[in-house]
């Protein structure tokens, strides 16, 4: 086979492949909302930090299922726990327990 | 008294009392004297150990405040009202105030009554190698009276000891009776007991009744009074003349030695540290652990009564009973790290248990400090705030004060893109800076609750106050949630942050509408020369000064107390003084400091929905005891909770609004 | 013998069942606790997706109900069971004997004010889509003067546990385009933005609305639900969303927020679920026999569903399910209720 070197290239798609299941399930096992989030951004557009830096839960749950816990962490660096977020979250998840789970699961190295 | 007690000292030249056993000694007394004696060592290696623990300046501290008259005094207070009488059980509970109070302060004066006796009638017995560690506990045994010499110094402490006994022995048959019925003496959960408490439980049910027994078997010997006595002629008529007292001192002497011995690992361990909780409580030392150093006295101190089940919110959904004070408490001094945790996590810090706790344990401190352990280190980045409050907030604090539609409620802190910078300046801009004396600081969950903000700035209208409104497009979080949990450090960036906002406006009264901000910027913040108020108090004072005119509209109206606001803070009285202008105040079943949690508090990190609506229930319940038409808070937190419990609630016929303070205030 | 009916409920369902029910030559009761016959198809305009008058739908269906005993300003006011029939007490006096009873008692739509975060009541400039339908026949309303922005907020009361409603209420998505579009009619100059969490457009020509509001008449829509409304000096109202297709939080200034409230089960129904014992599920919709098979039976013989009593529905699947409501009685008056020896056996395996 011609290797084409198109492989070398680093790629910007998220991959799948690449998710990790067993710290997601510790996050699951110490915040099980972690499942329920749907989206809607609720917890994002009321957020206070939000309104200084980009900082979105909604966010970092999409880089944890895109295999991106990094990039959560840092989208939830500046939360200041307010609870806003929980206040308006149609789903009633625990969303400060919730930033804060992410933070203990997958700050660990 | 000053004859009884001149003939006292006139007879005490009299034997009346003589020695029965020469050697002052009897096996039977071994099991108490070893169990007392390893109690002690057990206590005294305890104190030293805590008292090396915690930091120098705590223990100067603490040694000094014991020759603060002041102090010293409070001390003596609080060791016979809290250790002895129970005073706040009384308060409260009458029935269970007595039998606590019976078990207690009866079996301090029966010791302290036996060293009286042993001091006037054979003094050489309090000497230590002669027997002084048992010999005034088990007096009746070793003394005999001599029968023409009876007097009536004598008998006045005969009467005194079958008194007090009496006096116990009802105490512990209603500590029996509440075993089984607890509900009885006004409690509906108590305590499930571990082992070592199941010890030293039926050992001290047992040994007052052992002591009537072995004391009546010897009355005809050593003396006795309306008590004692005729309990002897009782069992001489049963038994006719052969007693065996022997036995029933042994199994007296075993109990009170099971019962030392047990001690240090039960609940009963309260008993003696709890003096010393009282004293490191009043000389101002803190803990900083959860468990270590002066945390260890509080810990010990609870004598696990159970108070803290009944008053926990948590309560209203049985499984969740395990998370109440004293088994938090239970596992710190077991070690047990997971369920610390966990336990430290669920409660919804509404410090019910501790306004509630007769030795005054402060347990949300201890969870705050145990979350602390775990969430203080987890990584944050507030560096943006500095850039916030440094050029943003402070830098457009004149930028946007303007005159606004039916007043003057500038923004303080607009916000930190460029774009809005410009929109801010385009706006018509009247007021000088620093005109604006009061600020209003909404708070982030304000901001959810419109209803609050717009009724807060209707009555500063209305009562013609010059404010200016810090966070009208949001500002920085106070750092009370961050505190609760766990994360100090993380708090203290954002209360530097805030604070340097408000200095900078030149305030000089702070109004708070929501009071978890109110509790923090009051206690932490250290702002100097600006008075801090939480708006039920400012609209109060606006009333009273008589700038505010409020009509009295005849509305049957309950407040709830929000918990960071009154146990939080003590505020009970302003808003209920302000309502009383507006409305007919009637009573919820549960308030002022036994007001139930509305559910919906921030101090929880791990209790769900679900479980807080039941919580959200039983406050509704406890609100609508009197049937009110409206429902009143002063809480962003407490009103949307009210509010979705009220319309979510299955009661069909439920006709009640819920409303904040200034909503109802509103002319 | 005409088997009486008792048809509980005016609206669209009870309407469309009465007058199927009246053609097969039942005796049909009609009773409407408001004033009016026509529920909520009374109060709105227009219809999506072809925007046909309210007014012509409900004519149609109130001509068709010539023959049947229509009380408005009725409610019930008592219901005994007897051996198979109902004894129902009426609130203006009458006691009807009926074999079967429908009951049509619809929705309520969400009262907006429970999400107080939208300022519902507090705010000047922030109404309902039952306000706009209302503006749209009057002509008038305080709130709407030359709107430059107008916001609609998708799922308000409908989506939410927060505010004790998981479902989606079906009809708002496509109502929210509808009215988007009338309002850039009556306002071409109005931006128009629509905040939803997921456009449930199913059905048919219900994507052409879609398109054409956005091809059209620009209309913006915004993947994320609207979070937080504050007022400006001026009355104007600052919007917070995310724009979650952006990932960046998202504020807008608008001269008028409308709520696109949800349905709700009907309070009104419950007091007539309870009268009968009927059970509703945990989303407060009544139960059915079966979802698929038999939707229009509830768990007690000779009770009949149709329409939003048995949860969300559009118009034309309230007037299918109506039909099929009517059918259904039709069965059980023929082939289970006549036969007084075999009735429990028959009710055991047809009901």
């Amino acid at each position: 086979m011609v290797d084409f070197g198109f492989g070398l290239v680093p790629s910007s798609r998220i991959n799948l492949d690449l998710f990790d299941k067993e710290k997601y399930d510790e996050l699951l096992s110490i915040e099980p909302d972690a499942r329920i989030c749907m989206a809607c951004g609720s917890c994002t557009a009321v957020c206070t930090a939000g309104k200084f830096v980009h900082t979105s839960l909604r966010e970092a749950m999409e880089d944890i299922f895109n295999a991106k816990p990094d990039k959560a962490l840092e989208t939830l660096r500046a939360c200041q726990l307010c609870g806003k977020c929980s206040m308006v979250c149609p789903r009633g998840i625990n969303t400060r327990h919730l930033i804060m789970s992410i933070t203990k699961v997958y700050s660990k190295k | 008294m000053t004859p009884l007690f001149f003939a006292l000292a006139a007879q005490a030249a009299d034997p009346e009392v003589i020695d029965r056993i020469p050697s002052g000694f009897s096996p039977f007394v071994l099991p108490f004297t070893i169990g007392v004696a390893f109690m002690f060592s057990w206590i005294g290696v305890g104190l030293i150990r805590l008292l090396a623990a915690i930091p120098k300046s705590d223990r100067i501290k603490f040694a000094k405040s014991l020759f603060i008259p002041k102090t010293a005094l409070k001390n003596l207070k609080d060791l016979f009202c809290d250790c002895l009488f129970h005073t706040k059980i009384w308060q409260r509970k009458p029935l269970l105030g007595y039998m606590h109070s019976a078990i207690a302060f009866g079996w301090f004066m029966i010791i302290i009554l036996g060293h009286i006796e042993v001091a006037l009638f054979v003094p050489a017995r309090l000497n230590v190698t002669r027997g002084g560690l048992f010999y005034p506990i088990f007096y009746r045994y070793f003394v005999w009276m001599n029968p023409g010499h009876t007097t009536l110094r004598g008998s006045f402490f005969f009467f005194l000891m079958d008194f007090f006994l009496l006096y116990i022995l009802s105490g512990i048959a209603l500590a029996i009776f509440k075993r089984f019925r607890s509900i009885v003496l006004g409690m509906r959960h108590t305590t499930k007991p571990s082992f070592a408490d199941r010890v030293a439980l039926y050992s001290l049910w047992l040994i007052f009744p052992l002591r009537l027994l072995a004391e009546s078997f010897t009355a005809d010997l050593s003396g006795g009074s309306f008590l004692t006595v005729p309990v002897n002629h009782f069992w001489h008529l049963i038994f006719g003349d052969k007693l065996w007292f022997m036995p029933t001192w042994w199994a007296y002497s075993i109990c009170l030695g099971l019962f030392f011995a047990a001690m240090p690992f039960s609940r009963y361990m309260h008993i003696l540290t709890e003096v010393l909780w009282i004293l490191l409580r009043n000389a101002g030392v803190k803990p900083n652990h959860p468990r270590k150093g002066v945390a260890e006295a509080e810990i010990y101190a609870c004598s696990s009564c159970g108070l803290c089940l009944d008053a926990c919110p948590m309560n209203v959904q049985k499984k969740n009973l395990k998370f109440s004070s004293v088994y938090f408490i239970r596992f710190l001094r077991r070690h047990n790290e997971k369920k610390i945790n966990d336990i430290a996590e669920k409660c919804l810090m509404c410090d019910k248990c501790h306004a509630l706790c007769p030795v005054g344990v402060d347990a949300p401190s201890l969870r705050r400090a145990q979350r602390a352990t775990v969430n203080n280190a987890l990584p944050y980045d507030y560096s943006y705030l500095s850039t916030a409050s440094g050029s943003t907030l402070a830098g457009e604090t004149h930028a946007t004060l303007g005159t606004v539609r039916g007043g003057t409620g500038a923004s303080l802190c607009e916000a930190s893109g460029g774009a809005e910078r410009s929109e801010a300046v385009a706006r018509p801009r009247v007021l000088p800076e620093a005109t604006n004396k009061v600020l209003y600081f909404a708070g982030c969950m304000t901001h959810l609750t419109p209803r609050i903000i717009k009724s807060v700035e209707k009555v500063f209208n209305a009562a013609g106050v010059d404010y200016a409104f810090a966070d009208r497009d949001g500002g920085i979080c106070c750092g009370r949630p961050l505190m609760l949990a766990g994360k100090t450090e993380a708090a203290a960036a954002v209360i530097e942050a805030n604070k340097k906002m408000i200095e900078k406006s030149g305030c000089d009264t702070l109004v708070l509408s929501c009071p978890i901000c109110y509790k923090i910027f009051k206690e932490e913040y250290g702002l100097e020369g600006i008075k801090v108020v939480h708006y039920t108090q400012f609209i109060n004072e606006l009333i009273a000064a008589g700038k505010l005119n409020v009509q009295n509209k005849g509305e049957r109206l309950v407040y709830h107390d929000p918990c960071e606001l009154g146990r939080g803070c003590g505020v009970y009285f302003e808003p209920r003084a302000a309502l009383g202008k507006v409305g007919n105040l009637v009573k919820a079943s549960k308030e002022y400091d036994e007001s139930i949690c509305c559910g919906g508090s921030l101090g929880s990190l791990t209790l769900d929905t679900k479980d807080r609506s039941k919580i959200s229930e039983a406050s509704l319940d406890s609100l609508l005891a009197n049937d009110p038409q409206t429902i009143v808070t002063a809480c962003p937190l407490c009103l949307k909770t009210f509010s979705e419990a009220v319309a979510k609630t299955k009661k069909g016929d439920l006709n009640v609004s819920v409303k904040d303070f200034a909503e109802v205030l509103c002319p | 013998m005409k088997n009486n009916i008792l048809i509980i409920g005016g609206g669209p369902a009870g309407l469309e069942a009465s007058a199927q029910l009246q053609r097969m030559g039942y005796n049909v009761i009609l009773i409407e606790k408001s004033p009016k016959l026509g529920g909520h198809l009374a109060k709105w305009d227009r219809l999506f997706p072809d925007s046909v008058p309210a007014d012509e739908v409900l004519g149609g269906l109130l001509r068709g109900t010539e023959g049947v005993k229509c009380f408005t300003d009725t409610d019930v006011r008592a219901i005994n069971r007897l051996d198979k029939s109902y004894n129902v007490r009426l609130t203006n006096g009458i006691t009807v004997l009926s074999d079967a009873v429908l009951v049509a008692s619809g929705f309520d739509l969400f009262d907006a004010v429970k999400k107080e975060e939208y300022g519902y009541g507090i705010y000047d400039q922030v109404m309902t889509n039952a306000d706009l339908e209302a503006y749209f026949k009057t002509g008038s309303d305080r709130r709407i003067e030359n709107p430059g922005k107008i916001g609609f907020a998708h799922c308000v009361g409908s989506r939410d546990e927060k505010a004790g409603c998981r479902s989606c209420s079906k009809v708002c998505c496509a109502t929210a385009v509808k009215q988007a579009i009338e309002m850039k009619q009556a306002f071409p100059k109005a931006e128009v933005y629509c905040f939803y969490m997921d456009l449930r457009l199913f059905g048919r020509h219900y994507e052409d609305i879609y398109l054409k509001a956005q091809k059209e008449y620009g209309v913006r829509f915004i993947r994320g639900r609207v979070a937080e409304v504050s007022e400006n000096y001026d009355g104007t109202l600052l919007v917070k969303a995310e724009d979650t297709v952006a990932g960046k939080p998202l504020k807008v200034t608008l001269d008028l927020l409308v709520l696109m409230a949800g349905m709700r089960p009907s309070a009104a129904g419950k007091v007539i679920g309870d009268l009968l014992e009927m059970p509703a599920e945990e989303d407060g919709y009544f139960a059915v026999r079966s979802g698929i098979a038999a939707g229009q039976r509830s768990p007690i013989p000779g009770i009949f569903l149709a329409g939003a009593a048995t949860g969300p529905k559009t118009l034309p699947e309230t007037l299918a399910d109506a039909r099929a409501a009517a059918m259904e009685v039709d069965r059980y008056l023929t082939e289970i209720f006549p036969d007084a020896k075999n009735y429990k056996q028959l009710v055991k395996e047809r009901w």
